[in-house]
This record gives structure tokens, sequence and C-alpha cells, in this order.
């Protein structure tokens, strides 16, 4: 992958240099602040940018605003937005245009180094990505509870998975369970929410998004 | 009596003139004059009487007036080495109408004037005992002198009486002068103490405002250098130990066991300290209360609903004392109170921040010691704001703080 790196805090940002590069991907350009980023990002054009939410001047949101102006002015460049904090508004906001290259996790994923990395390329192949931390507070929080309890407890796993952008092939490894017995869940799940359903994974998490928020 | 003479002088001073007249009348003497003459003696006594009862009024007039008849009288009523002539200006009885004013002169009248008085009476007696002694060769010399002390004893007593009223007078207005000095310079005192205690309760104003904003300040760096600082660490060192592990992934159990347990451990602080700096600070509070509201609002199983109406933005403590307030209120409505929907409004009232929160549930939310509320009104008396809670039995609750612009 061709990735840029937007992060300010020194010791992540060449941390994810190495640890990137050393898996064969090309960091084209690592920055520190929000106009360096959108500088870098049109010269590269690259395959995904990794973008820290808290960056110079305000340390506020100047990494959300900068991943809003990329995917409006660079549909093509995939986001990866990721931050200490995780605010369902910000998720809500990235996904709100178009699902399609955007991810938003914690900062935390980075641990799991294989499966940030798959996250990556998902985010870099045109997918979704939501942390699961986002999509606990979604369901926690939803005022479709009624609704949610009628499904079972593997659905609940399965709507999980779909809400954080996983596709039927992943769900199916996740629980050693075959690709057909995850599209049935699947099928059930959105017939008992009332979901027009959909073999595209991307429109499948905004569908799901959108019913948990509403 | 005495109050009521004191309270119509003009009365109490027609008494005396008509006492006056009455023991002059008896001295009218019979058959010695015609009828004219008569009626002047009369008006003439009926004059002197009468200036009495202006003696409060007019004291120095009504004094003069009296001493120029005491006068005339000395001169034409008392004859030198004959009886009088002039019967209409024979001294009489009402002639005491001058010590009485001398008194009144001497009462109500600076000294210096009042001695005056006294001296054109001690002279007006001599001359008169002096006119009138030789034109009775009946008296001795002796007898002669008698009446002149007499006359002078009396004078002097009238005058002594009436300067001593007017001692107690200045005494007593002394003392008044000095008590109500005195009384100002209380008050002075009291003012001087009521503008201390009223700027050491600006300065304290003052000072506690910057506590809180200093403390809120505090908390805002601790939870930016934990981001920036240990947590970033926390999570490169995590990453690193990630990738320790699936280099590991083939090597020696025992050490791969302790970098998985360590990996583990890395990520469990990652979360606590994430929970804890936002417990700190919600950073999402640096993007103004509407943002911080709407995040609320977002992780509440409740429906919220959010409106912020407010031009300037209150300073970060007040931001951060509405937001905890906000936080806890609809904690307790989706605890206790059963609703299924809240409003949350923000807006300005001349100045101060009113945060409005309304939950359509059962009621009965009330302070108890200890309790969320309780917490809630220390909170917002930090910076004299105010809590009022109506929950009637029943429903529905409405949670309303105020709180000043700035602490």
């Amino acid at each position: 992958m061709r990735i840029v790196i937007a992060e300010d805090a020194a010791i992540m940002r060449d941390g994810l240099t190495q640890t990137l590069s050393r898996r064969g991907h090309d960091v084209l350009a690592a920055v520190a602040g929000p106009d360096a980023l959108l500088q870098a990002v049109g010269e590269h054009l690259p395959d995904v940018a990794i973008i820290d939410v808290r960056m110079p001047p305000t340390h506020t949101d100047e990494g959300l605003r900068a991943a809003l102006a990329i995917r409006r002015d660079h549909p093509q460049v995939g986001v990866l937005v990721f931050s200490q904090y995780i605010e369902t508004r910000s998720a809500a906001d990235l996904i709100a245009a178009s699902p399609q290259r955007v991810g938003y996790l914690l900062k935390d994923r980075v641990a799991d180094v294989r499966d940030f990395v798959d996250a990556l390329a998902r985010v870099a192949s045109g997918g979704t990505v939501l942390d699961p931390e986002v999509v606990r507070h979604l369901l926690s929080a939803s005022r479709r509870a009624d609704a949610l309890a009628v499904l079972t407890p593997r659905e609940r796993e399965v709507l999980t998975l779909i809400a954080q952008g996983r596709s039927n092939t992943a769900i199916a490894s996740a629980f050693a369970i075959s690709p057909r017995v995850v599209e049935k869940h699947v099928a059930s799940i959105f017939a008992k929410l009332g979901l027009p359903p959909s073999s595209d994974d991307n429109r499948r998490v905004l569908a799901t998004i959108k019913y948990l928020e509403s | 009596m005495r109050s009521w003479l004191r309270g119509h002088p003009w009365q109490a001073d027609g008494l005396l003139a008509l006492t006056l007249l009455v023991v002059a009348a008896s001295q009218l003497p019979a058959g010695t004059a015609d009828g004219a003459t008569r009626a002047a003696y009369v008006a003439v006594t009926v004059v002197l009487a009468a200036t009495v009862t202006a003696r409060r009024r007019y004291p120095v007039t009504a004094f003069a007036v009296a001493v120029t008849i005491g006068a005339a009288q000395v001169a034409f009523g008392v004859q030198y080495g004959a009886p009088a002539k002039n019967f209409a200006l024979q001294p009489n009885n009402a002639d005491l109408a001058i010590l009485v004013l001398l008194y009144t002169l001497a009462a109500y009248r600076p000294r210096r004037v009042s001695v005056a008085g006294l001296v054109v009476c001690l002279a007006g007696s001599a001359v008169a005992v002096a006119r009138w002694g030789p034109a009775h060769h009946a008296y001795s010399g002796t007898a002669v002198l008698t009446a002149a002390a007499g006359l002078g004893c009396v004078t002097l007593t009238a005058w002594v009486l009436g300067d001593s009223v007017a001692y107690r007078y200045r005494r007593a207005y002394y003392a008044s002068v000095e008590e109500r000095a005195a009384r100002l310079e209380a008050e002075r005192d009291a003012q001087a103490r009521i503008a201390a205690a009223a700027e050491r309760a600006r300065d304290l104003q003052e000072k506690r405002a910057r506590a809180v904003d200093e403390s809120v300040a505090r908390l805002r760096r601790i939870e930016r250098d934990l981001h920036d600082g240990a947590q970033v660490r926390l999570a490169a060192l995590a990453m690193n130990l990630g990738e320790i592990k699936e280099i590991l992934e083939p090597a020696d159990e025992h050490i791969r066991t302790l970098i998985e347990t360590a990996h583990a451990n890395a990520k469990q602080t990652l979360t606590e300290l994430r929970d804890l700096a936002r417990g700190i600070h919600p950073p999402v509070l640096d993007r103004g209360l509407a943002a911080a509201l709407a995040s609320l609002a977002d992780t509440s199983p409740i429906p919220v609903g959010v409106s912020v109406r407010t031009v300037t933005r209150p300073s970060p403590a007040i931001e951060a004392i509405a937001y905890f307030c906000a936080a806890e209120i609809l904690a307790n409505a989706a605890k206790h109170s059963g609703a299924s929907n809240v409003t949350i409004q923000a807006e300005e009232k001349g100045g101060r921040l009113a945060v409005t929160v309304t939950d359509n549930g059962s009621g009965g939310a009330r302070q108890v010691a200890g309790g969320g509320l309780a917490g809630l009104l220390e909170r917002v008396q930090t910076v004299d704001g105010q809590l009022d809670i109506d929950s009637p039995p029943g429903g529905p609750t409405t949670i309303t703080i105020e709180l000043p612009g700035h602490a």
C-alpha cells in the first residue's frame, strides 16, 4: 500500500512508519499537522491516509476536518482516522457522504498490528472500518432497543461485525462458521429490522449505522 | 399643666400679662386725677403688661419697649423733691414686666445682650431710687439704701435665673452636639467597615474565580499531557509488544507467554488511562458546549434532544460545570426516572447560562445528602450558580441550573 501518515506525536509517527515499512508498505510521507497532510495527499494521492484527530494548532478536531476535506477533494484516497477517544458523532460525519474507503479506529488498535494493517488494507481497497467501540456505543445508545431485543445472541454478534464493516467471509472466519450460515443470519437480521437486503458490504454498513443512530 | 404651658407660649404669656394687670389694677388710685389721665395711666399699664406676651418671640423688642416705658416713668412719673406730677406715668406693679423680660433676655439671648439689659435695668433702678428717695422725706437714708439694694438684688436675681436657664440650655445643646458628633463618627466607622467587607468580598470573589478557572485549566492540561505523553507512549509500546508477539510466534513458549501478558496489560492500561483522562476533562468540551452536549446525547440510552442557544461562549470552567451537571442529570434520568424522552436546553439569559434538562419520567427527584443532586448543587455553588429542581410525583422532571458567564 502507498500510505501517508499524519500524527503529531513523533514516537507514534515513527513507530507506524517503521512497522508499515517493515511489512513492505510504502510510507510516502509522515507529517505532524493538517496543512502538511493535505499537501502530501494532494502530491502523492496515496491509497490510504492515516490521520490522528487531535493535531496542532488547537488539538481538537483538526484531523477530522482534514479527513473530511480529503474525502471531498480526493474521493479515491482512503482515509483512516484514529483517535484516543471515540465520538460516535465523528464516525457518523465520516461515513455520512459515502461509507467507502473510510475507517475510524481507536488509537489503541495499533497494538494489534496485524488487525490494524488488515483494517488499513480494507479501507485502502474501498471498504469501511468502524471501531468496535463505536458500534458498542451505537448499540447501547440505540433507541431501537425493542427491535434489537428480537435478535438472537448470535445475530447480535453478527450485527456488531456488520456495523464494524466486516464482510461475510470475515464474519464466517471470526465465528468459524460457513459463509452460507452467515448469509442466513444476515438475511434474518435485515428482515427483523425491516432493512432492505444488500449484498454490498458498504451499503450494508451505512444502512446498519443509520438504523442504529436513528 | 407644664406641658400645656410649654406647648402654648402665647397663651401662657398672655396669662402672665393678665396676672400683671390684676396686681397693677389694685394700685389704681381713686379720685386723684381726671378721667383722661386715668385712661392714659391704664393704657400705659396695659402696654407694659402686654410686652410679656411677646417675650419669647421678640425678647429684645419687648424688653426695649418695657424699658422705654420704665425710663419714661422714672423721668416723668417720679419727681425729684416733689410728689409725682404726671399721674399717667407713675410706676406700678406692672413694672415687674421689666424683670420678667430681663429674665427672658438672659434665658434666650447671648450673654452680652442680657448683660447690657442688666446694666440698663440696674442703672434705671439706681436713678429711680435716687429720684424717689428725696421726694419722700419721711424715709431715712437707710431706707433709701435698702430700697436700692433690694431693687438691685431683685433685678440681679431675675438675670441670674434667666442666665442659669440659658446655661442649662447651652449645656444640653452642647451635649446633643457632642452626641451627634459621636453618632456620626460611629456611622462613619460602620460605613468604613462595610466598605472594607465589600472590598474583601470582591477580592475573594475574584480569587475564587481565578481558582476555579485555574483548576479547570489544570485539569485540561493534565488531560493534554496524558494524551500527548503517557497515552501515546503506551500505545507505541503496545504496538511494539504486538510486533514482537507476531515475530516471536514460533519461539520459546515461556517468552511468548510473558510478551502476551505484557501486551494484554499494556492494552488494558490504555483503556483505563483513556477512561481516567476522559473523566478528568472530556476533550470534546474543547469544541464547545453544543458539541459536548451532543456527544453526551449520543451515548445516552434515552433519546435526548439538545438545543444550545448561546451567542457568547461561556468560560471553559462554566462550560465544564454545565457539561458535568448535564451528564449527571442525564445519568440519573436514565437510571431512575423511566423516561422515554429527555430534552437539554442551554441558553443565554442576561449574561448567564441556563441549562434546563426535562424528562417525561415518573418524577419525585429530590436532593438527598451525598446523592447525585447534592453533588450537583455543590458543583454549581462553587461559581455562585443556582440549582432548581421541579419534580412532582408522576413527573415530568425539570432541573434547571443557572451559571454566571464566567466563574
